[in-house]
């Protein structure tokens, strides 16, 4: 997997257009000289006038950035997306499935398939959702799989995303500007539609709704503020669901019940899509400090009068020291093979493989078990000697807190950059639904990374997005 | 033995409070070791709670008071029957898992010296137990005048219903132990019917064996739970079991006097 040349996904070897990309890449060969370059600095007018930003954590520049989009699409063949979508929707069913085990009566633990310290003594594993039983036994609702391809046919997941996955207004607004830059495109070439994914998320959280409520169900968006780096799309998922956005300060408990302040007087909330991390939800129950969340709302959720979406607790399915167990959890609750592989991972807690990581630590990705958005990780090939030499000493201080994995050849697709069209790594992230029923938005977020030859895809590390295509059959 | 026990606290909100939000664990559970015979709780508001059992097993009330006036009385009362089992609790049905009670807390944390000797121990785990007992009695329990502080069954106000800090501290010290150990163990807030013939807030450990189930541990008596013990509520510690826990909903405001009486 190291060295291998990456696949390229327009590309057959023999430089011919592989299948799936032959009418864009006949439609690009129809452009005008400087066409490419026109729609690029269209797109940027494009995304401007939408407002989509994202805030950089340690940056010293502005705080708000534009995310960088490139107009070539990525094209994913019908026949590749149905292996995708099954492999993903038997994924969030066996996690699901696990999130519900071990919060009851934890038989995966008693039968040895993970170790019961890895779960319970982890900081993501929730005591407090024991015995709880969430609508419709779901506990992840909403979900961004990351996947990357190094093959015709070979997908990695990467991570599965369960807590509160971000990004996906990046899809939709990918998908609404591509429409406005080249609509004959979508004349010629049949794609997936993404814009359902508002009107999915809405009926996934009324499907989900506590089951004393009758008639339609009130959905709220719960947001840390105006500071957050998402909160561009926690403000555009609720004005296109036509549910409220709301503060911690806007939302009280009475009564074991949860209201909105509104200027007509307090409105029951029945269902709550929160993008506030667990620990802030509810100082009665959780941090006592957390000025963000809502007093009491976790007995309330609790007491079965409010569906919280996701459920606390979630993210220790995600961890990434659980990561490597997800083949055999697909295998304890559904009795079948893992449809899409994991990426190979070393535990450096264990003697032998630590010390064959810190001997090779040139050629491998080093990750911190709670790290997210590309924080905190080492990419061994791109790597300074220096930089190798302190996550060396990281690893040996407390090497339960890394994870190691080989560099993968991510997969590129032809992007725009400023020497023309050049091949770039690619990495995806679908977006799941999880309600009354399993709801994937055929295609996802790309994200590309837009330095020559860097793996690194996270939009605070410079990665851009395009807009991803399934074909229709 | 039956004992009639009237826990009173005293509420009291900030002032401009919008609304206080409160939780009580101020209900015995009956199980092997006691049976409740009547008891009630009483509380403004108490009359639209929210009642549920929370993740160790424990009946919460779930209150709210919007805008309160004052200081708020809450009274929990009632007569519940005890019996002496030597602490065998058993494997009542319904529980959560043994295995949850595994879990490191911040309170829980104990030196390696505290439990290190009984690493590679060679007596079953009863006997294990025991010699823990000891051992963390003999460690953080001091002088003798910190355990006969606690038999004396003090009657006079505390905060937060909370048991005198070194019974506190020997329990979470032999949780600690016995979670360091592998063994799963809980942590017991209750009452203690003391020698002055009068309940008083107290706290003790439960530990789990595979073949007896669970069985409590009193390290700052020294011995297993009697009948004089009446158990309130389990949890990971003694912040998954305060009796009351309250968060204000206004501006800036922390902190809730919280008073205990017990008679």
């Amino acid at each position: 997997m190291g060295d291998a040349t990456p696949f390229d996904e327009m590309h057959n070897p023999d430089g011919t257009v592989r299948e799936p990309y032959r009418a864009l890449a006949q439609w690009i060969e129809a452009q005008p000289e400087n066409g490419l370059s026109l729609m690029q600095a269209d797109a940027e007018g494009i995304f401007r006038k939408l407002g989509i930003t994202f805030a950089v954590y340690g940056s010293d520049e502005g705080t708000e950035k534009l995310i960088p989009f490139d107009v070539i699409p990525r094209i994913i063949s019908a026949a590749e997306w149905r292996k995708l979508s099954r492999g993903i929707e038997q994924r969030v069913r066996a996690l699901n499935a696990f999130l519900h085990d071990i919060y009851h009566r934890q038989e995966i633990l008693k039968a040895g398939r993970v170790p019961a310290k890895l779960i319970l003594n982890n900081a993501a594993f929730c005591p407090d959702m024991m015995g709880v039983d969430p609508a419709r036994g779901v506990y992840s609702h909403i979900i961004g799989v990351d996947i990357v391809r190094v093959g015709p046919d070979e997908f990695y997941v990467l991570e599965d995303n369960l807590r509160t996955p971000s990004g996906v207004s990046y899809m939709l607004e990918d998908r609404e500007a591509m429409m406005q830059l080249a609509p004959d495109l979508f004349q010629r070439i049949k794609v997936a539609p993404v814009e359902t994914y508002p009107e999915n998320l809405r009926r996934t959280l009324e499907s989900v709704a506590p089951a004393n409520v009758t008639g339609t169900p009130s959905i709220a968006v719960l947001t840390p503020g105006i500071y957050n780096s998402a909160y561009f799309e926690h403000s555009f998922l609720a004005d296109q669901m036509g549910a409220q956005l709301c503060e911690g300060q806007d939302l009280f408990v009475d009564g074991g019940k949860v209201y909105m302040r509104t200027t007509t007087g307090p409105e029951r909330v029945d269902v709550i899509y929160r993008r506030i991390d667990d620990d802030f939800l509810d100082p009665l129950t959780f941090r006592p400090d957390s000025m963000l969340g809502v007093p009491g709302l976790f007995n309330a959720y609790r007491a079965g009068n409010v569906t919280l979406v996701n459920a606390p607790g979630t993210g220790i399915a995600d961890d990434k020291a659980v990561y490597t167990y997800v083949p055999a959890i697909i295998e304890f609750y559904l009795g079948e093979k893992a449809i899409l592989s994991n990426v190979p991972t070393y535990n450096c807690t264990d003697d032998d493989q630590r010390a064959w990581v810190l001997e090779n630590i040139g050629d491998l990705v080093v990750k911190e078990v709670h790290g997210s958005g590309g924080y905190g990780m080492l990419v061994g090939p791109t790597s300074t000697k220096a930089q190798q030499a302190e996550f060396k000493k990281k690893i040996e201080a407390r090497p339960d807190n890394y994870i190691v994995q080989p560099t993968l050849a991510l997969s590129t697709c032809p992007t725009y950059v400023n020497a023309g069209i050049a091949p770039r790594h690619v990495d995806l992230r679908p977006y799941v639904l999880v309600g009354d029923e399993i709801r994937i938005t055929p295609g996802g977020l790309t994200r590309v990374a837009l330095k020559k030859g860097s793996l690194v895809v996270n939009s605070s590390q410079g990665g851009g997005t395009k807009d991803t295509w399934v074909l229709e059959d | 033995m039956r004992i009639a026990i009237r826990h009173t606290l005293s509420l009291t909100p900030p002032p401009d409070t919008n609304n206080l939000v409160f939780q009580l664990l101020l209900t015995p559970g009956s199980g092997a070791t006691q049976k409740l015979e009547r008891w009630s709780v009483e509380a403004p508001g108490t009359s639209n709670a929210a009642r549920f059992v929370d993740a160790f097993g424990n009946l919460v009330h779930f209150v709210n008071q919007m805008r309160p006036d004052g200081p708020l009385a809450i009274t929990a009362s009632g007569i519940v029957e005890t019996f002496d089992r030597n602490g065998v609790l058993g494997k009542p049905g319904g529980e959560p898992v043994p295995a949850l009670f595994l879990r490191a807390t911040t309170l829980t944390r104990v030196p390696v010296t505290l439990y290190g000797k009984f690493r590679s121990t060679r007596e079953d785990r009863i006997a294990t137990l025991h010699a823990l007992m000891a051992r963390v009695g003999e460690v953080l329990g001091g002088s003798e005048a910190g355990q006969q502080q606690s038999q004396d069954g003090q009657s006079q106000s505390q905060t937060s219903g909370a048991p005198k800090a070194d019974a506190a501290l020997l329990a979470h010290g032999f949780v600690g132990a016995a979670r360091a150990l592998d063994i799963p163990a809980r942590y017991v807030s209750g009452y203690l019917f003391g020698a002055d013939e009068k309940p008083a807030p107290h706290a003790w450990a439960e530990a789990y064996d595979p073949g007896l189930g669970w069985i409590g541990f009193d390290p700052s008596l020294q011995l297993c739970p009697t009948e004089r013990h009446v158990r309130l509520s389990v949890g990971l510690d003694a912040l998954s079991t305060t009796p009351v826990r309250a968060v204000p909903d206004g501006e800036g405001v922390k902190t809730l006097e919280v008073r205990v009486e017990a008679a």
